[in-house]
């Protein structure tokens, strides 16, 4: 025995080395580079990739010493993760965007003067609105040069397929007479084969040509940013996009971004109104001809749809180290100069912010550059102040409810307006209360003195029970240990920001101001109506998982033929990553297109359901698909707890002539029980918390963001207006939620306790 | 083993359940599928067929060709399995004492535990990036495998405990009769009964780290060192993602999970039943 436990000991010991050898491997990437390494996270789509990734192999042949290393980040998570990690110490050199973030950038003191590295007349080489210069911190003359763009346009533009139109129309009325002409079911089967026009119209982006068409604009011309919406020329604008859908019919009925792309590619739309990024995807497209146009002239007015239109380019993180920033310029310089932008230009079909390369015979040779260059004439500046952030969030749920026919023109308008005011308000708040952080700093020193006072007992006996049995504490060390390391300063600092001003205007010198952020969550009637259809949620998806995967795991624990087949079609919908399938689900759900309409209404001759359109359907679809998410997981936790069920206990209940229903309900569901425990009270938990398929089956929150359960709506609230406090608070009070439920359903279901002792 | 016969009935209640659901299952990975084989990127299909109209395996060709994906491939195996490995065997331990000990701060550790997973992840974004440049874990396999396993443990933990739980104490106490110490009780007898809760609790693990994405984005700086989720997304642009070449990642990356879940589930309905147990 003796040697035994010493080759057990050895055993132990050896392997242990050689996870430590492991671990200081990974831990251990040798640079032998010395070259100084500027990272750039970009949002370049794949087209432009390729371009940029060759574009670096030139810059790094010819400066040897520096290093560039190009991440692609997606729009929202760059600017949520550059916030985070610029305010951490550990952002990159360069962001490269559109500029509509650079306000917040700024406000948030995160980006910085580019000014000092630019050489002398600079600016006059540049188109007159491409450069974005913004007020000082503290000088409001001091002109802040936050962007260098390498090109100018981001905007929308018609694209039509000469196949089916020869002559673009000149005007909306053109526009509709095109549209109808080729809006054609000719089979009758009422779907159509084919839509006179697509376009993303659940976005508002897409639709500010028609607010312009009719001369409105978002902001009004006092030269400030105060919302315009509640308008006349605002409701006319929404009143001729409900009309295109249901007036004249000659859009589809529901059309995201994904739809109106596809349809239009498979030759099923004769027109889409869509952004410079995507042209030449749609110029190479087989089977259709594509063409781009400049948008019509809105027929009552006279005016032109004019599209928002934007530069694009870099700015340098504001705590980038000296070298690292000289480094990264050099790049920025290269990057935004005449040659490199010829050659975006030619490649990728887009405009130059260079005033010289816009008479380039380059440009000139190319139609679509024509056209968007035509387009870029009557387009209108995208303002670079935060408060656009609030209006689009402000325009957004009212726009989708009348696309819903939930809201008339006139009360969508008015609705925008107050939210897109109120939304301005949160954003610009300062704190005005005095800190007491001394007083918060008390109560904490208080509560904690509590906790050891009323736990004395415990911790009076804790060190003798370690020396009594040291073999449990040391079995459980290791685990908590670990967790430890990563779980207490994340909720601790959270607990710091809830009860703090953090937001845009105070993001770096927030202080402790108090109760204030709990006070807001707690008194939002909307907060408990988001809570109650979170909990059913919650609910519903648990028992249909549970339901579901218990079922599913007693059919296949039998004496049946092909079980490896079952069990691998069964355990897909857990293997195949969640963030490729909640997409299917959502294009299952679509209303033309979607398998759900399609299978109801030929095997059971159902009548289609607009399921974004309201938000009955809406959550329901939202649940399907995340039920259809969870049941194999819980399918695998019950077929192992079959497994620890003695078969003697079967036996001796069919003995006793206990029916099959008997057995299930005496031995199966109790032995059941403490192995499913843990996966039910976790699988509440995580469905509680599931950001992800909520956000991505409802792309966001559709419709009118009614889809929301309480993280989607802490998601929103702290990415979208920055309120960081708030969102902490409201993190806070679920987690106080979540502790008290499991807390009650512990108690009941004596889940930590042996089911034998 | 005598192979337990059933009533027809039963048997066939049994496949028809099944394949109910193994079509419900398969049916949106087909459009997946589907996804991957269409031409010209396109999410959305306008009619309900599988194999699209001009198909090809043009995705799957520049996926293991003209892509880094074996390499994000290898960083993930690697993660993944050290994950595995170090989060069963933290588990098996750590739930073995709150099973079997009666230990100050038991309880307050099982519900602690619970707690880690009751914060909404979105918040955490600013903290973990602060913690990682403390830690100085950019750009390490290591900083992700702590908090791959930091977030696997607590279902583990309390699964393991679920499972030792089921299992009688009367065996170890037979074996400690028979001479075996305590730690050898634990590992020559119990440790074999939990088979099943070690397979469930690797597989959750393997899981974890396998298909987590906000994690790595944060503590990977550095392309050669990406993940296969990290590698996905990156197909993945606003308003142009590459649909044929993100699907077929897709596909390809779930395969070693199924290949995961077989080579394991043989433990899983193997039907290592307690016949040790006789009391």
């Amino acid at each position: 025995m003796a040697t035994r436990r010493k080759k057990n000991r050895l055993a132990a010991t050896a392997s242990s080395i050689l996870l430590f050898g492991i671990l200081t491997s990974l831990l251990g990437c040798e640079q032998t580079d010395n070259r100084q390494v500027v990272t750039l996270w970009h949002q370049m789509v794949p087209r432009e990739r390729v371009v940029l990734d060759r574009l670096i192999a030139k810059f790094e042949a010819t400066h040897p010493d520096i290093r560039i290393r190009a991440l692609y980040k997606e729009t929202e998570e760059l600017r949520s993760g550059f916030q985070a990690a610029a305010l951490a110490g550990i952002g990159p050199e360069l962001v490269y965007g559109p500029s509509d973030v650079l306000g917040a950038f700024h406000s948030m003191r995160i980006i910085q003067d580019m000014s000092p590295w630019v050489p002398e007349q600079f600016e006059e080489n540049f188109l007159k609105e491409a450069l974005t210069y913004l007020p000082g911190p503290t000088d409001s003359q001091q002109r802040v040069l936050v962007q260098i763009p390498d090109r100018f346009g981001n905007h929308l533009a018609l694209v039509y397929n000469r196949n089916f139109i020869a002559v673009p129309p000149k005007t909306t009325d053109d526009l509709i007479r095109l549209g109808i002409a080729n809006t054609i079911d000719a089979d009758h089967d009422g779907r159509n084969e084919r839509y006179g026009l697509v376009w993303n119209f659940a976005e508002p982006f897409f639709m500010i040509p028609f607010l312009t068409g009719h001369g409105g604009w978002v902001f009004d011309d006092s030269g400030k940013p105060v919302p315009a919406l509640d308008t006349p020329e605002c409701v006319a604008a929404l009143q001729m996009v409900v009309a295109l859908r249901d007036k004249y019919k000659i859009v589809p009925r529901s059309c995201d971004y994904e739809t109106a792309d596809s349809l239009f590619k498979s030759g099923k739309a004769a027109m889409i109104i869509n952004g410079d990024w995507i042209w030449t995807d749609y110029l190479e497209t087989q089977g259709i001809d594509a063409v781009v146009a400049p948008l019509p002239v809105v027929s009552s007015t006279g005016k032109p749809m004019a599209p928002m239109v934007s530069p694009k380019g870099y700015s340098l993180n504001a705590f980038a180290s000296t070298k690292g920033a000289s480094a990264a310029m050099q790049f920025v310089l290269m990057m935004t100069s005449e040659k490199t932008q010829r050659e975006f230009m030619q490649e990728v079909r887009i405009l130059p912010s260079r005033k010289a390369l816009l008479q380039d015979p380059a440009l000139s040779a190319d139609p679509t550059l024509l056209a968007s260059k035509q387009q870029l004439g009557n387009g209108r500046m995208m303002p670079v102040e935060t408060e656009l952030r609030a209006v689009w969030d402000a325009m957004r749920p009212h726009y989708q409810s009348l696309l819903g026919g939930n809201l008339s023109a006139e009360q969508a308008a008015q609705a925008m307006q107050k939210d897109a005011l109120r939304g301005i308000e949160l954003l610009n708040r300062k704190s005005t209360e005095a800190p007491a952080a001394w007083a918060w700093q008390l109560t904490g020193i208080l509560l904690i003195a509590s906790l050891v006072v009323w736990q004395r007992q415990s911790i009076a006996d804790f060190f003798p029970d370690i020396r009594r049995q040291p073999f449990a504490y040391l079995l459980i060390a290791p685990a908590l240990a670990t967790i430890f390391l990563t779980v207490v300063f994340p909720f601790g600092y959270n607990v710091a920001l809830s009860l703090s001003d953090m937001s845009l205007t105070n993001f770096q010198d927030w202080k402790i101001v108090g109760l204030r952020n709990y006070v807001e969550v707690l008194s939002e009637a909307k907060f408990f109506f988001i809570l109650l259809k979170t909990l059913v949620w919650t609910l519903v998806n648990v028992a249909f998982h549970v339901g579901i995967g218990v079922m599913l795991a007693i059919a296949i624990n039998g004496p049946i033929r092909g079980k490896t087949i079952y069990r691998i079609l069964l355990i897909i919908p857990w293997a195949v990553p969640a963030y490729i399938t909640a997409l299917t689900w959502r294009s299952m759900f679509h209303f033309d297109y979607g398998a759900v309409n399609l299978l109801a209404g030929n095997l059971l001759g159902i009548d289609p359901i607009n399921w974004w359109n309201d938000p009955g359907p809406a959550f329901a679809a939202c649940i399907v698909a995340n039920v259809w998410l969870g049941y194999p997981f819980m399918m695998v936790i019950a077929l192992g707890g079959l497994q620890g069920i003695p078969g003697e206990l079967y036996e001796a209940a069919k003995i006793d002539g206990a029916t099959r229903w008997q057995q299930f309900r005496n031995v199966t569901l109790p032995l059941l029980k403490p192995v499913l425990a843990p996966a039910v009270t976790l699988g509440a938990i995580w469905t509680f918390n599931n950001l992800n398929v909520i956000w991505l089956v409802s792309n966001g929150g559709e419709p009118a963001d009614k889809t929301h359960i309480l993280v989607s709506y802490v998601y929103k609230a702290v990415f979208n207006l920055y309120r960081y406090g708030y969102g902490s608070a409201l993190s806070m009070v679920i987690f106080a939620i979540l502790l008290v439920a499991s807390l009650i359903s512990l108690q009941r279901s004596k889940a930590t306790e042996n089911v034998y002792g | 083993m005598d192979k337990p016969t059933e009533p027809r009935s039963i048997s066939l209640l049994r496949h028809a359940v099944l394949l109910v659901f193994a079509a419900i299952s398969v049916y949106p990975v087909l459009t997946v599928v589907s996804i991957s084989l269409r031409p010209g990127n396109q999410l959305q299909s306008t009619d309900l067929s599988i194999i699209p109209e001009g198909w090809s395996f043009d995705s799957y060709r520049e996926l293991l060709f003209e892509q880094p994906f074996l390499l994000w491939l290898g960083n993930s195996i690697l993660v993944s399995a050290l994950v595995t490995l170090t989060g069963v065997a933290m588990a098996a331990i750590g739930g073995y004492a709150l099973s079997r000990f009666k230990f100050i701060g038991r309880q307050s550790t099982m519900l602690a535990l619970l707690t880690t997973q009751m914060f909404p992840a979105t918040m955490l974004l600013l903290p973990l990036y602060i913690l990682i440049a403390k830690l100085h874990l950019v750009n390490t396999f290591l900083g992700l495998m702590i908090f791959y396993v930091s977030t696997a443990l607590p279902f583990c933990v309390w699964q393991m405990k679920g499972f030792y739980d089921t299992i009688p104490t009367s065996l170890e106490e037979a074996a400690r009769i028979d001479g075996c110490s305590q730690l050898e009780a634990f590992t020559k007898v119990i440790l074999p009964i939990a088979v099943p809760g070690l397979v469930i609790t690797a597989l959750f693990s393997f899981m974890t780290a396998w298909s987590e994405y906000l994690v790595a984005a944060q503590v990977l700086q550095e392309s050669e060192l990406f993940t296969l989720p990290l590698g996905i997304k990156s197909f993945q642009a606003s308003m142009s993602t590459q649909w044929g070449l993100y699907a077929a990642a897709s596909i390809l990356v779930s395969l070693p999970v199924v290949v995961v879940f077989l080579a394991l589930s043989k433990f899983l309905v193997s039907g290592m039943t307690l016949g040790a147990v006789k009391e």
